[in-house]
């Protein structure tokens, strides 16, 4: 690993005043995952690395019912999980949490950095998408508010500019009864990065839908979701989805899967999500 | 430029200076002959390097060094009181969970994480706890076999 300057600033101020003094030779640590693999392998190189886990405001979990669940950038996963108002309130992001890596990465890895890292197969951002989740953003110029899904602009590109970062990210709440499902096809059961995810969010007569590790980013499927409203599901209807869905992805071969075999994935997984989400009170 | 970092190492207090682009698993192995720390992958994918940083298992090649700063750090060193084996590794070794060993103080120090979070893991809570340990001899019957028999035996307390 080449050398580096340490920095841990203790306020965000601090923290986006280094950010604008260094530019392109500072690069910010979280949870340092996937960084830190990147720094030995010589893929980034900075010459300031700034840890972002001395600044207090950044490693809180609040909830209420106006402004829904706001998670911190610096709380990792394992907090979440381990949250009884996220357990309450979104077992769906639980299951998601609980996805990523090993127990020892998720001790480690953050919200905040699974979706900066922008991979299209991250676990947590397809629930994320479905739940409309606001990325809370702070730079020299001010704090923006990016919906989810348009944080996303390509394989591990996100849409920060340099100064920027992320503080938190809010969960708007959602007004009455809902469901959400997050499944996950891996090449096994533990620890392994998604060949296909599928999240989908059942309000009343509305059904989100959305895929990841199927094209460039993590996609939310607007145009089966459409397909699917205010119509009472059947096994028709469930296969048409399945084949909708299709058509707003662009799954490739990798080293995870096929393609043929990603696109059979995609089918079974949305229709499974559908029906596990309505509670399988359908057919 | 070198950082200044204090912590606790199974339960000594050490204040050394370290380079920032330094590994935990590096300074553990390097600086403090703590070698029962494992390396295998350097990438967070084996579980060997895992250690306990205040009280919760993480991959000690996935964390730097300053990291450490001001925490409490427990290594499969820190397991015994020099006399007697801590509980899961006299399992360990009664139920031969062990082949060539480069795993072993990963899978115990997990295995220990798992017990002081809960006292009386089942089964699937032993194979989540452990899903980041990687061992490419026992396999890993005997190695949850060893896991469940110290909970059963008042390990978990
Ligand atoms: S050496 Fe750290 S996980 Fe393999
Ligand atoms: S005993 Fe050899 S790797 Fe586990």
């Amino acid at each position: 690993m080449k050398e580096f300057e340490y920095l841990k600033p203790d306020s965000i101020k601090k923290t986006i005043s280094i950010l604008s003094q260094f530019g392109e030779k500072a690069q910010i640590l979280n949870g340092g995952t996937d960084l830190i693999v990147e720094m030995r392998d010589k893929i980034i190189q900075p010459e300031y690395l700034v840890d972002i886990k001395a600044i207090p405001q950044l490693n809180r979990i609040t909830y209420n019912k106006q402004d829904g669940l706001n998670i911190g950038a610096t709380v990792t996963l394992n907090e979440i999980s381990n949250s009884k108002v996220v357990q309450t309130h979104y077992p769906i992001l639980v299951k998601a949490c609980k996805t990523v890596g090993s127990y020892q990465v998720r001790n480690r890895a953050t919200l905040a950095g699974n979706i900066c890292n922008a991979s299209p197969a991250a676990d947590t951002a397809p629930p994320l998408l479905v739940l409309e989740a606001k990325v809370n953003i702070i730079g020299p110029t001010g704090e923006k508010i990016v919906p989810i899904n348009q944080f996303f602009t390509g394989v591990k590109k996100n849409i920060l500019k340099k100064g920027e970062i992320v503080t938190s990210i809010t969960i708007p709440p959602i007004k009455g009864k809902w469901v959400g499902v997050y499944l996950k096809q891996g090449r096994k059961k533990e620890v392994d990065l998604a060949t296909v995810g599928v999240a989908v969010v059942c309000i009343r007569d509305e059904v989100r839908i959305a895929l990841g590790a199927v094209a460039p980013v993590p996609v939310r499927a607007f145009k089966t979701e459409e397909l699917l409203k205010g119509k009472t599901i059947d096994e028709s209807l469930l296969e048409k989805a399945g084949r909708s869905a299709l058509t707003e992805v662009s799954p490739i071969s990798d080293v995870r899967s096929s393609q043929e075999y990603r696109e059979e994935i995609i089918k079974v997984l949305v229709r499974r999500a559908i029906l596990q989400a309505k509670g399988g009170h359908i057919l | 430029m070198k950082h200044k970092i204090r912590f606790t190492i199974n339960g000594e207090v050490k204040e050394i200076e370290v380079q920032p682009n330094k590994t935990l698993l590096k300074m553990l192995r390097e600086d403090l002959d703590l070698i029962g720390v494992k390396e295998g992958c350097g990438a967070g994918e084996c579980g060997a390097c895992t250690v306990l940083v205040n009280n919760k298992p993480v991959n000690s090649c996935l964390m730097l060094a300053v990291e450490v700063d001001g925490k409490e750090i427990l290594t499969i060193e820190g397991l015994s009181d020099g006399i007697n084996l801590d509980p899961l590794q006299e399992s360990f070794l009664k139920h031969n969970a062990i082949q060539c060993g480069y795993c072993t103080p990963g899978m115990v120090m997990s295995a220990k994480a798992l017990l002081n979070r809960n006292s009386h893991p089942k089964e699937e809570d032993v194979k989540e706890a452990l899903a980041g340990n990687l061992c490419r001899c026992t396999g890993y019957k005997r190695i949850v076999d060893a896991v469940l028999d110290a909970v059963k035996k008042g390990g978990g307390k």
